[in-house]
């Protein structure tokens, strides 16, 4: 049975690139209590003879043919853009 | 004579004989949702365009031209379907501004076949949620009485449908998104098996699970925007590429032989006895006239809910990590740093419960969990397939309830989002198993007025049965 | 007891495909940004990938070459993170079921050869671009969307030169298959390196990543440099800690760039709009068929022909002077003749420094005529090498040169006899040197006709001619 506690939380709110109150991450850890009972129910199901495999596409007639075609405009691409600068996307400086 | 009563069908049919111009019906939708305006149905028309493309289709029509199987039928789209240079904002803050640079294959496949697209609908934020109470620019309202939520995720589409604002309108179900507001609203609504409509250009929940649908008046207007909607779709690696029926011609007015299933898992105690009633009495109607129902079992469907809520929630913390403000959509005003950047964003872009399903995504899809979770959900999924795929070697058909009750209040779940998720028990399983299955209206509960929906489920790619059973249905169901 | 530097190497190599791995967007090194650009390789809301069935090809291709096991169950996954230059926020790759595993190569360092093992070769996309400026950072999508595919080796490496030794047998093959133009300035062959330490019969140590090593020598620095970083922190009692480490070529070392600890946590899962891919034996077996000879085929093929094996090692070292090598036989059949002076000549001219994006600017038709005229006599050795210089990086035809200019070498017998006849009056201290047995006075001789016939004489024949003369006097 999982269980999830405030430290757990703040984790999984820095992965999900997401910022709350310690109130609102109090209620978030209560409401995700009772929503992990639901899921834990999956517990009860033997799928101990079911493999992972999925159906699948022929990799010789069913993918895309390796043709190109036209691109969009630049204007096109970076029009919702927040901040742009010559057709590119501008963020803070990132050196990695 | 009223118009906007009508079918789809039928005003198709006055449109070929000339009694009235795609022009003047645009006209009366536009004037239909000034006066519905109160049900919030749409968050925005595009009056212009519209208009523009229906004189071309009358024109077309005047001079003679093949016109497609929707020429001149006003239609609407769920605000999560891109539509060339319109906004497309999923009813998120986030995406309040995001101009869309292409259309969608489904909204292009009505557009090719004539249908004038008058405006974009209201619903659950990303289409999370089963009330349209999570979109972040107000309810939709219950055209059947404004106290009641329209349901959701498709509110919108579904209420527009409904308050006689257009002829069929677009929406999409992950566990039940087109199929609960249908059943709310009174209206029919489709979700087709996955696969059978591209998904390319609607913006994705839950990937595996998503599917788009229609909203209609009845069983033959559906038919009529599947046969459109469906096919192959080369931007869309899951669409299928089993032949697509002239599913009008699947209507064959006779349920003679028909094997109905029924499993007792559908008619659990939690379902409402008027609901209940209802279902039986539709049963009733087809069996009546030729149709025999089966016992079938269905063990694993309760598990479905949880299969569900991994799945979905893990897809989607998936799909959403691209809203981070650097491409488009909102981007906070102060931030430190890239980092800082995207928390900020995200944090302000986004509503309650989007929140609550990246974190349970990522929380499933985290290294320790991932095995416990999502693993063990997808071969839970394919147990409840199978089930599916028994049950259908003894049925044609199967019918359900689509909801246990019929709408609920506004504001009266909002606070409960447990349960909120379990009105989705019947419409959920059918994602999960990826079956195709339509909400049809069959009555309206004493207790409220509110229209309570039946579902009939069909396996894969037989959309055809559900057309007929349904169409039979709405043709004898005053005669029993 | 010293330290043993173990080695792991992880190449990407983008794939010279036409469109993009999962959409239909140019596959194009440069030009404006985001001009390359769709819905789908930028992460637009709602559009969604189709993988190129080329990239998948190209995959098996090279893990053929390698000797991999083809997957017939083949699955995309998503990695989940977010950085400017990944428009989705995940990655397009490959996990649990990659498109080949095991497999591996033959290297070769200071004579003696190694088999290094590959873990496997799995397909996934490139990431976009960052440009740094006085702004702020631009961010360029025209490369995300790319195919790529990584290849992983075990860590069979154990020093510097075998890693070296390593990408260089693996950029070959690369070339060989034809699936990469493999141009490391171009970022189209990237390598990541992972290093550890231990002594012998104890468990491996710790590992750091090191990335950034845009050249070969860059390579054969930074593993220098690590391995001796790394044992002098141990040695010093210290520990080595699981990081991702930057290499600085100008100052010649790595730095930390970020540690275990804020490593992310990628949430590896099935990407649910890429179907899984059956790769089915019939596939395979073609690719196969279509495959290009590869090195040690054509080694043996050299052999065949007469080459010594280190011949024909140094011409397969490279496709593309395997096949410059091949279409010049093919115009002038002397196997030997032609890699003699490939070998020599040739390779010459390719600045060793710059190697591996040597240039050859001549083509195998003026190459075999220049041969011709050497091989048949018409011209001389000094004359051949004289316009190889001349028409190197033009399209002159050697032929047409020496008629123009009147190169070909003097063989007219009672023409160089007369020339001969004069030098030997001329110079009666030098014959009766050669007389008395000098024979470098020959050398002088030959100088002399040479000088008089503009280098055109032919030197065998003047030798003979000489030998006529001087014993008739």
């Amino acid at each position: 049975m999982s269980k999830i506690n405030l430290e757990e939380a703040k984790k999984l709110a820095k992965l999900s690139r997401l910022e709350f109150t310690d109130a609102e991450l109090n209620t978030f850890v209560e409401e995700f209590e009772k929503t992990l009972e639901q899921v834990n129910a999956i517990d009860s199901v033997d799928t101990s003879k079911i493999d992972l495999y999925e159906e699948t596409l022929l990799a010789d007639s069913q993918l895309r043919e390796d043709v190109v075609k036209e691109s969009f405009k630049q204007e096109a691409i970076v029009a919702n853009a927040p901040e742009k600068k010559d057709g590119a996307f501008v963020v803070p400086t990132t050196v990695e | 004579m009223n118009y906007l009563d009508m079918n789809l069908w039928q005003v198709k049919e006055l449109l070929d004989k000339g009694e009235v111009t795609s022009e003047q019906l645009t006209s009366m939708c536009f004037e239909q949702i000034e006066k519905t305006k109160e049900i919030n149905a749409l968050l925005s028309l595009c009056k212009e365009s519209a208009l523009k493309t229906a004189k071309e289709i009358d024109e077309k029509r005047k001079k003679g031209e093949k016109l497609g199987a929707l020429a001149g039928i006003p239609v609407v789209l769920k605000d999560n379907i891109n539509y060339i240079n319109t906004k497309t904002t999923c009813a998120s803050k986030f995406l309040e501004n995001w101009v869309s640079p292409f259309t969608a294959t489904c909204a292009q496949k009505l557009i090719d076949a004539g249908a004038v697209i008058i405006g974009k609908a209201n619903m659950d934020e990303f289409a999370m949620g089963s009330s349209t109470e999570n979109s972040a620019f107000g309810v939709t309202k219950n055209p059947c009485n404004t106290a009641y939520v329209p349901g959701g995720s498709s509110g919108g589409s579904a209420a527009s449908v409904a308050s006689k604002q257009c002829f069929a309108s677009l929406g999409t179900d992950t566990g039940g998104s087109i199929r609960e507001p249908a059943s709310f609203c009174g209206v029919v609504g489709l979700k087709p098996t996955y696969g059978r409509v591209s998904r390319s250009g609607v913006v994705a929940f839950a990937s595996s699970l998503d599917q788009v649908g229609p909203f209609t008046r009845c069983a033959k207007d559906s038919a009529i925007m599947l046969s459109v909607l469906a096919g192959k779709d080369e931007l869309d690696m899951t669409s299928s590429s089993v032949e697509v029926k002239n599913y009008v011609q699947e209507i064959k007015g006779d349920v003679k032989g028909l094997k109905i299933g029924i499993a007792k898992q559908f008619f659990s105690d939690k379902l409402d006895d008027e609901v209940k009633t209802k279902i039986q009495n539709a049963i009733n109607v087809l069996t009546k006239n030729g149709a025999t129902t089966v016992e079938i079992d269905l063990p694993s469907i309760d598990v479905a809910l949880a299969v569900y809520y991994i799945v979905s929630s893990a897809e989607a913390a998936s799909n959403l990590a691209r809203f981070d403000g650097i491409r488009y959509g909102v981007r906070a005003k102060n931030y430190e740093d890239l980092v800082d950047l995207y928390v900020k964003s995200r944090t302000q872009g986004f509503g309650k419960e989007v929140k609550r399903r990246i974190m349970l995504g990522n929380y499933v899809l985290s290294s320790g969990y991932f095995d416990a979770f999502y693993r063990k959900a997808k071969k839970v999924q394919k147990i409840i397939k199978q089930e599916f795929l028994e049950a259908f070697k003894k049925c044609d058909i199967i019918i359900s309830p689509t909801t246990a009750t019929t709408a609920f209040k506004i504001g009266e779940k909002s606070d409960d989002h447990v349960a909120m998720y379990l009105n989705d028990i019947f419409t959920v399983p059918i994602n999960i198993a990826g079956l195709p299955a339509m909400s049809i209206p069959c009555g309206v509960s004493e207790k409220n007025g509110m229209p309570i929906g039946m579902q009939i489920i069909a396996p894969h790619f037989e959309e055809g049965r559900i057309f007929n059973v349904a169409d039979f249905y709405e043709n004898n169901k005053e005669v029993q | 007891m010293s330290w043993k530097v173990v080695i792991g190497l992880e190449v990407h190599s983008e794939l010279s495909t036409n469109s993009k791995c999962f959409c239909s967007c140019k596959n194009k090194f440069g030009g404006e940004p985001n001009t390359n650009c769709c819905p789908v390789c930028t992460g637009m809301p709602g559009a969604l990938p189709v993988l190129n069935q080329k990239a998948v090809e190209y995959a098996i291709r090279m893990g053929l070459a390698v000797g991999c096991k083809i997957n017939q169950y083949s699955v995309f996954e998503r990695k989940n993170y977010y950085y400017p230059d990944l428009p989705k926020a995940y990655q397009i790759s490959q996990l649990e079921f990659p498109l080949c595993v095991g497999g591996g190569l033959e290297i070769e360092v200071d004579g003696k050869k190694k088999f290094i093992n590959l873990d496997r070769i799995h397909l996934e996309e490139d990431a976009g671009k960052l440009i740094h400026d006085v702004s702020g950072t631009l961010v360029d999508y025209n490369r995300g969307g790319v195919p790529l595919i990584e290849i992983v080796s075990k860590p069979d490496i154990s020093s510097a030169e075998e890693a070296v030794a390593y990408l260089e047998k693996l950029r070959s093959t690369l070339l060989y298959v034809g699936v990469s133009d493999c141009k490391m300035q171009e970022g189209s062959l990237r390598c990541d390196v992972n290093l550890s330490l231990h002594k012998e019969g104890e468990p491996f140590g710790t590992r750091t990543e090191m990335k950034n090593l845009n050249s070969f020598r860059a390579v054969l620095r930074a593993i220098k440099y690590e391995a001796k970083r790394q044992a002098e922190v141990l040695d010093k009692g210290g520990k080595i800690i699981q990081e991702t480490r930057r290499w600085d070529d100008e100052e010649g070392k790595t730095y930390s760039m970020r540690t275990k600890e804020d490593s992310q946590d990628y949430r590896y899962f099935p990407d649910p709009d890429l179907i899984p891919i059956k790769i089915t034996d019939e596939y395979i077996n073609k690719i196969k068929a279509d495959l290009p000879k590869l090195a040690n085929e054509r080694i043996e093929d050299y052999m065949n022909m007469g080459l010594s094996l280190k011949d024909a090692e140094l011409l397969t070292n490279q496709r593309k002077i395997s096949d410059y090598f091949d279409e010049i036989i093919k115009q002038f059949n002397q196997p030997k003749f032609v890699c003699n002076w490939i070998c020599g000549e040739v390779f010459k001219k390719l600045n060793t420094e710059t190697y591996e994006d040597a240039n050859i600017e001549l083509s195998a038709k003026q190459m075999a005529n220049l041969l011709q005229l050497y091989h048949s006599g018409t011209i001389n050795q000094a004359v051949a090498r004289q316009l190889l210089d001349e028409i190197w990086g033009t399209d002159l035809i050697p032929e047409n040169i020496v008629k123009e200019k009147g190169l070909a070498q003097i063989s007219d017998e009672k023409g160089l006899e007369e020339i001969l006849t004069k030098i030997v009056n001329e110079n009666p201290k030098a014959v009766a040197e050669l007389k008395a047995g000098n024979q470098k006075t020959m050398a002088f001789f030959i100088g002399q006709t040479m000088k008089a016939t503009n280098g055109k004489a032919n030197p065998k024949l003047v030798g003979e001619i000489l030998n006529k003369i001087i014993k008739e006097c």
